[in-house]
């Protein structure tokens, strides 16, 4: 059975970061609707102005115009549950902190999408690879797109 | 032509740059991203990083002259040209602005003047590397795309 399409917002401002995250969530199968904001600004119009809400908003630390916690604060402040996963090649405690506190779910230093099957890989109950867990939210229950029983999944490896 | 010489050829080269730490993991990510769709992907990758880069180290270079001790712009900068070092893989460019960055937290002028040098240095040699990296793995053919190496 296919994994069911899932909406992702990309906001990154350097080009080459963006192709690369593209092609990695393309990978990943399924037919995902990437969409993209190249700054906090726009990923939060995007956020506002989306006719169905995003499954997952992959945000960038350093933009111009509005920066990633600038913009994580404002999606939470309008009331959106989405996981955002903070994607910075800054991994200090004090960047993933800034992020946390700014609402996001958790922090990594490099998205890599990966299409593999479910069983190749210890999972968590929820079939779910465990290295994906969150330990500061349980977003991964706010994922109701996710038909977590499928045999292609997204995974987002944290480092 | 000698095309699976060419194939060892282009490995060998590989091998070297990772054993030399020039590209790490993350070139083997995108290469993993190659696929029958997007056939040079890598290339257009590695180009896009070359283009972007270069236009990062000239703000860069601007901004050591026009804003001396500014060292908030001069890290923003940087930290924009290390991630884009971070997408593909360019280990030594991304340690050189690691570098720089810490120049930067201590305020160390001639700290950062160096390792800039050292940025620019690392940058063209990765160009040089890469671009006869790709004309080998062109010249081997369709086949000719690299397999991981062993490390």
């Amino acid at each position: 059975m296919a994994r069911k399409m899932i909406r992702v917002l990309l906001v990154e401002d350097e080009e080459i970061n963006r192709v690369v995250a593209r092609a990695a969530l393309k990978a990943a199968g399924g037919g995902d609707v990437v969409d993209e904001a190249e700054n906090g600004e726009v990923a939060v119009q995007r956020v506002r102005d989306a006719a169905a809400p995003y499954d997952l908003v992959l945000m960038d630390k350093q933009m111009p115009v509005m920066d990633g916690h600038e913009a994580t604060r404002r999606i939470r402040g309008m009331g959106v549950t989405t996981p955002i996963v903070a994607v910075s090649s800054d991994g200090l405690p004090a960047d993933v902190d800034a992020f946390i506190t700014a609402g996001a779910d958790d922090f990594t230093s490099k998205v890599r999408a990966c299409a593999q099957r479910r069983d190749s890989h210890a999972c968590n109950g929820m079939g779910m690879p465990s290295h994906i867990l969150c330990p500061r939210r349980s977003w991964e229950s706010s994922l109701p797109n996710l038909d977590l029983l499928n045999d292609v999944y997204i995974c987002v490896l944290l480092n | 032509m000698d095309y699976s010489n060419l194939r060892r050829q282009a490995a060998s080269m590989k091998k070297s740059l990772f054993d030399q730490g020039y590209l790490d993991e993350q070139f083997c990510q995108v290469e993993d991203l190659q696929d029958e769709a997007s056939p040079n992907f890598v290339e257009e990758v590695v180009t896009l990083f070359f283009k972007d880069s270069g236009r990062l180290m000239s703000n860069i270079e601007q901004a050591l002259e026009k804003y001396p001790r500014d060292f908030n712009r001069w890290d923003t900068y940087m930290q924009q040209l290390k991630g884009s070092c971070s997408s593909i893989g360019a280990s030594r460019m991304k340690n050189e602005c690691m570098s720089f960055r810490d120049s930067c937290g201590q305020g160390n002028v001639e700290g950062c003047m160096r390792s800039f040098q050292k940025v620019k240095r690392e940058h063209a040699v990765l160009r040089q590397k890469l671009e006869s990296y790709f004309q080998l793995l062109r010249q081997a053919g369709p086949a000719g795309a690299a397999t991981r190496p062993v490390m």
